[in-house]
């Protein structure tokens, strides 16, 4: 799946949200969410395949952290919208 | 912080107009929030900032911060969402030889990455939100 898809479930922008405050482990991060822990286990799957989250081995627990990098997708819309939009102003100056 | 820009063959008051009142024109077919791929786009010394499609269906894409013919245009940018999400654009035009350049910077703004700031979660319930916290990350060194 890919970052913009892994972006359209509102459970998986919270968790980034609250990933973004600090990074922790699954079972703290799904103490504040009203869905199971396998859920939120499955979300953090999800966006680890979309390259928007990292894990680290902390002892026994993983940890998992944002990556930044990984919104290179997200600003790759917001950029094409603009490529898109000047060349197209471009042509309406030609008229 | 997204930055583009490029230079159109006409003066400083056209390219304004252009943007301003032609907003339909250049706007990207596939990402009208109405369902009208030929809808009409409007930025307004008023204020308003809105599509409208051939039914007369209305919606808010933003609002008009600063309009400054020719020189400058501040959007508070919405669309899809509202304005507890509003990033900000800011485009400015400038004389050059053989035209005008306009320059567009898109970013989180400031009132965004201070709200952002204190209160993250309030911000977690929509894909704009993943943007701001995207646009305002990418700031940091």
């Amino acid at each position: 799946m890919n970052a913009l898809d892994a972006l359209g479930n509102p459970v998986r922008r919270e968790i980034l949200t609250e990933l973004r405050r600090s990074p922790m482990a699954v079972g703290t991060l799904a103490q504040r969410f009203s869905v199971s822990r396998p859920a939120i286990s499955r979300h953090l799957r999800v966006l680890q395949d979309a390259g928007l989250v990292t894990t680290e081995e902390r002892g026994t627990q993983n940890v998992y952290a944002v990556r930044v990098q990984g919104f290179r997708a997200v600003r790759a819309y917001i950029d094409s919208f603009w490529d898109v939009a000047l060349s197209r102003l471009e042509a309406l100056a030609e008229e | 912080m997204i930055q583009k820009s490029v230079v159109l063959r006409c003066d400083p008051a056209r390219a304004f107009g252009l943007f301003t009142e032609n907003a339909g024109e250049w706007w990207p077919a596939d990402r009208r929030h109405t369902d009208d791929v030929e809808s009409t786009i409007h930025m307004q010394s008023s204020g308003r900032f809105f599509e409208r499609a051939s039914d007369g269906t209305e919606i808010e894409l933003g609002v008009v911060r600063v309009f400054e013919p020719p020189e400058r245009l501040v959007l508070d940018w919405y669309p899809g969402t509202g304005p507890a999400n509003a990033t900000r654009v800011d485009v400015r035009f400038e004389a050059v030889e053989h035209g005008t350049l306009v320059s567009v910077t898109h970013d989180a703004g400031a009132a965004t990455a201070e709200t952002f700031a204190r209160n993250a979660a309030a911000y977690s319930r929509s894909w704009d939100s993943v943007l701001a916290c995207f646009l305002v990350t990418s700031t940091l060194p």
